[in-house]
């Protein structure tokens, strides 16, 4: 009685020691955010990126209550509603569509204050990836946000109104921007811009807090020009130049180490002509530095201090921008676990360093394996014209949605992606003028991997050997991210839905509720100014990794509306 | 008739008169025109499966029902949250090549 009401304690302490309602959400208490467990006040749940909430008040033997508490609706949720919500002190935070922000009363969901970026909307118009936005940071007083137009923005946390924003992209000519959420570290703030299939550098933009002013910027595409020269020669034939790379998904942080991890994105064009040839011909020879990579970046000076590429010369779009850096240790030795988009899990020490390669899908076959030292084996490199049954799907056999780690449990709760894909490669050229192009390399269409079906599976696993303990399958893959509690519980918002609490130990469902649209954002627990614990949870479908769901699956994804998103909000009774 | 479907016109009837250089659009810099399979395998493709034989992200192309202004409109204007705009993008002579090329897809 005395463990279980342990973790809501030390929550309402946090609440009623900040004294105002607008506590101040400081570097330090981001760091220490096992010692405020009400909160949510960075994207990833904490710098050890979780995704989990010490809070127990919401457990296994009453979560059969739960009930909706509140909801709020998104206004112009164009693409549904993607973002990952923030808590600080009892007040929620979320962004949406088109550069919106609201501040709501954690209890009862009433509106503090709102905000719509202006935009330049010639610009959105053009824009593939886009209009959603997938989440803010909390830190020094504001409310951070990348914008679909190239800036950075930051607003009083109090009132919304805007502190100041910062032009980092020239995105009217390279039609890219951010959509990703920033990582507030010590003062700065880091944000990614999307690239990969869009032709130009990707650079990592860090800004500081409290003037906005740029203070570094890493070029994710062969590196900046003041550093070694080794990464853009693994760019044959100057296609540096427009290589797609970016990091479009936010990081993590590691404070004992100083270093900022990020994931990059896939080099452009996503499907090369050359064959087993790539070193020295097609479209980019050479291993492209530094897409589908992590980088170990000083936050206070932007140097690259460590970096592994996760797939040298990538030829099919799997990223390393997506997915969680877990901070683990286990018998007094630490590591760092970062999925692939490719299905593949890499689990590191805290210096980047490969220790094991572990496989969350089945159905994988651009490689034969990769070895545990990160060797790829038997790649399927593919030249122009037809290729049948490429596994997985250029979805990913994980995509940008996030996984759990859950301390009482030890393990890794995470979504994998059954399908595959038939294509027929293409020479193509970027497209850079008057404004930058996608630059794919193939015509293609999703199919179900030979003697399956397409499906979906959260599984239970060791994060560091890959080990099962348990799997619940899923006829379309669950597309939003995961949250794991101390109350030993699982969260998983599916595609379809129905949001479902599992036992985080076995598996077994404990209760349900049909949320009347598709899950394709974030999912968070935080505690109230009314001392109860509340579970939200972003609704809306239209991303694009769920646009083929219509017409692949057909009902109930052709009934989903493409411009509703509504946040809900849970408690018990 | 309004100022866009002027236009339309005039470059359609302009695309059938022997030895007829289209105009290029003001605010399109492309030093070439493109094939339509091409701009597919560079772009469109990434919503319009199997070169526009199926659905997928987007809709079926092969056997549309929109006319060819229409196509031309959606490829300039888009669709709000579906498609985007290619305003610019393309030269008029690479925006007919993409109707020509739609209405002669034949399932594979």
């Amino acid at each position: 009685m005395k463990h279980r009401h342990g973790a809501l304690c030390a929550a309402l302490a946090a609440v009623l020691l900040t004294g105002s309602a607008w506590g101040d959400v400081t570097y330090e208490r981001i760091r220490d955010a096992d010692k405020s467990p009400g909160d949510w006040l960075t994207y990833h749940g904490s710098y050890k990126s979780w995704h989990y909430s010490p809070l127990d008040q919401i457990n296994t033997k009453n979560v059969d209550k739960l009930q909706v508490a509140w909801t709020h609706a998104m206004p112009h949720s164009i693409r549904g509603l993607q973002s990952m919500p923030l808590a600080a002190d009892g007040i929620l935070y979320y962004s949406g569509s088109y550069n919106q922000v609201f501040a709501l009363d954690g209890t009862t969901g009433e509106v503090l204050w709102y905000y719509r970026q202006k935009l330049n909307d010639d610009l959105v118009s053009k824009q593939t990836h886009s209009p959603y936005n997938r989440g803010i940071a909390l830190g020094a007083g504001s409310v951070f946000m990348g914008t679909l137009d190239g800036k950075l923005v930051a607003l009083d946390m109090k009132t919304g109104k805007l502190r100041w924003e910062t032009k980092l992209l020239d995105s009217e000519r390279l039609t890219v921007g951010f959509t990703g959420a920033p990582l507030f570290v010590k003062d700065k703030v880091i944000i990614g811009a999307q690239g990969g299939e869009w032709p130009y550098r990707g650079p990592i933009f860090a800004v500081d807090a409290n003037s906005g002013k740029q203070v570094w910027k890493f070029f994710t595409v062969g590196g900046n020009d003041d550093t070694p020269s080794d990464a853009r020669n693994t760019w044959g034939n100057d296609s540096w130049k427009t290589g797609g790379g970016g990091g479009w998904m936010p990081g993590g942080y590691d404070p004992e180490t100083n270093l900022v991890w990020w994931g990059t994105g896939n080099p452009s064009p996503l499907y090369d002509w050359s064959g087993p040839d790539w070193l020295k011909s097609g479209a980019r020879p050479g291993t492209n530095l530094y897409t589908s990579s992590i980088l170990g970046i000083n936050p206070d000076s932007g140097e690259l201090k460590a970096y592994h590429q996760q797939l040298p010369h990538d030829a099919w779009d799997f990223d390393s921008a997506v997915g969680e850096f877990l901070m683990l240790e286990r018998a007094g030795k630490k590591y760092m676990v970062h999925p692939n988009k490719s299905g593949f899990v890499f689990v590191y020490d805290r210096n980047g360093k490969v220790q094991n390669v572990w496989r969350l899908v089945k159905h994988i076959n651009f490689v034969e394996d990769i070895k545990p030292n990160g060797t790829l084996v038997g790649r399927r490199d593919l030249t122009e014209g037809s290729h049948k049954q490429l596994c997985p799907f250029i979805a990913g056999g994980v995509s940008w949605n996030s996984g759990t780690y859950n301390p009482k449990t030890g393990l890794y709760y995470k979504v994998g992606n059954e399908w595959c894909m038939d294509l027929t490669v293409k020479k193509t050229e970027p497209i850079v003028e008057p404004m930058a192009q996608l630059n794919i390399g193939a015509d293609f269409n999703l199919v179900h991997p030979a003697g399956d079906k397409v499906h979906g599976h959260v599984s239970a696993r060791d994060p560091l050997t890959g080990a099962k303990k348990w799997e619940v399958r899923f006829p379309e893959p669950p597309l939003a991210s995961l949250l794991s509690t101390a109350g030993n519980l699982l969260f998983v918002p599916d595609a379809r839905g129905i949001l479902r609490a599992l036992d985080a130990t076995s598996g077994a469902e404990l209760w349900k509720h049909n949320d009347g649209q598709g899950h394709n954002g974030g999912i968070i627990s935080y505690v109230g100014k009314d001392k109860k614990q509340y579970i939200a949870v972003a609704t809306g479908w239209g991303g694009l990794a769920g646009d083929d769901y219509a017409s692949f699956f057909g009902a109930p994804y052709n009934t989903f509306p493409k411009d509703s998103g509504v946040l809900m909000v849970f408690r018990l009774p | 008739m309004n100022c866009l479907r002027h236009r339309i016109l005039v470059v359609c009837l302009a695309s059938l008169l022997p030895g007829t250089t289209i105009a290029q659009n003001a605010e399109s810099a492309t030093s070439r025109p493109r094939d339509a399979q091409t701009i597919f395998a560079t772009t469109c493709g990434w919503c319009h499966n199997k070169g526009g034989r199926e659905a997928g992200k987007g809709p079926q192309l092969m056997n549309t029902t929109l006319s060819d202004a229409e196509i031309i409109t959606r490829i300039r204007k888009g669709k709000q949250g579906s498609m985007p705009s290619f305003e610019g993008a393309f030269t008029d002579e690479e925006l007919n090549g993409l109707v020509a090329y739609i209405r002669a897809l034949k399932p594979q």
